[in-house]
């Protein structure tokens, strides 16, 4: 049975079939017969399953953005760190590199850990090691000569 | 699962003629179906192919994984100091005192700074490099070859400037 049907239509929002760049225009399903004789010719299997919604479709996106403006942060950090060092940039160094050094190594478990079960089990690890990293630092920031003074410190020897 | 089969408009590209005639949507998303491929061959405890046992090593494959062997290292080692913070009695100064009185030699020294300032410079370095990259620069092989080869010459300058600092 024919009926007119769009990709676009069978695809949810966001789904780009590879190479494919025109508008698609419709067309005829083919009809039953049409089928068969189709079977054996090669397919181009897209992913068109339902798409995020709301807030959720840009969040890797986002993610991916935030990760860079930390970066470029963390970098202008290092002079203001040399020049004027001091409480404030202690606290807001501490905050930086734990996240950059959360989010990085966040990647290299993407990478490398698959299975469910492992990847709960080493993003909760990891989590815990940050969220005790930056405690740590906070503390060290408080209840010692702070970050900044630290490095002089230990350069001056 | 749907399973129309349909002529894509592909067709009016003549060599993706030959590639595809038809576009079939899967209905899962690429991450099911990846942790598919994963949960499937770990079960028939399939081995993974050679890869970079076998591909020949390349200046950018080795800056890469430099990169992220310092950002690991370096994020090891922040997280050392802060647990030692919180864990060991006495403060900063007592170690670094401690540190002094082992009286290990200036080679030494120079060595142990080295080791912590060349991952951060050539980390530093590369990160700006991949933060061209991310704006769309660099990426014409001979590029990333030279920015690679200025990314090290700079570490090692940078390196040896702060240890004699």
């Amino acid at each position: 049975m024919a009926a007119i049907v769009r990709l676009s239509s069978m695809c949810r929002r966001g789904v780009k079939p590879l190479f494919y760049q025109s508008p698609l225009l419709s067309r005829p399903v083919a009809a039953l017969q049409r089928d068969h004789e189709q079977q054996h010719l090669p397919t181009a299997r897209i992913h068109s399953s339902q798409a995020l919604h709301g807030s959720d479709a840009k969040a890797a996106s986002r993610h991916w953005t935030a990760e860079r403006v930390l970066s470029v942060v963390l970098l202008a950090m290092g002079p203001v760190a040399y020049f004027s060092p001091g409480p404030v940039v202690d606290y807001s160094l501490a905050a930086a590199l734990t996240l950059h050094g959360h989010w990085g190594l966040g990647q290299v478990l993407t990478d490398y850990v698959h299975g469910e079960t492992k990847v709960k089990i080493a993003s909760a690890g990891l989590f815990v090691l940050s969220t005790v990293t930056f405690a740590g630092l906070c503390y060290f920031n408080y209840n010692d000569v702070g970050i900044c003074k630290a490095v002089a410190l230990l350069w001056s020897k | 699962m749907s399973t129309f089969i349909q002529k894509c408009d592909l067709l009016k590209f003549p060599h993706y003629n030959a590639l595809c005639r038809h576009v079939a949507p899967m209905g899962s998303t690429a991450k099911e179906e990846m942790d598919k491929f994963w949960s499937k061959n770990t079960r028939l405890n399939r081995p993974v192919s050679p890869h970079v046992t076998i591909y020949k090593w390349s200046v950018p494959m080795m800056m890469s994984i430099t990169h992220r062997g310092t950002g690991i290292a370096l994020s090891g080692a922040i997280s050392a100091f802060a647990v030692a913070a919180l864990v060991l009695p006495g403060n900063y100064s007592y170690y670094l005192d401690l540190i002094h009185s082992l009286s290990v030699g200036p080679y030494l020294i120079g060595l142990a700074k080295f080791g912590i300032a060349f991952p951060l410079s050539y980390h530093t370095y590369n990160g700006i490099r991949h933060l061209c990259w991310d704006i769309g620069k660099g990426f014409k092989i001979p590029d990333v070859y030279r920015t690679g080869y200025i990314v090290l010459g700079l570490s090692i300058i940078t390196s040896l400037a702060l240890v004699v600092m």
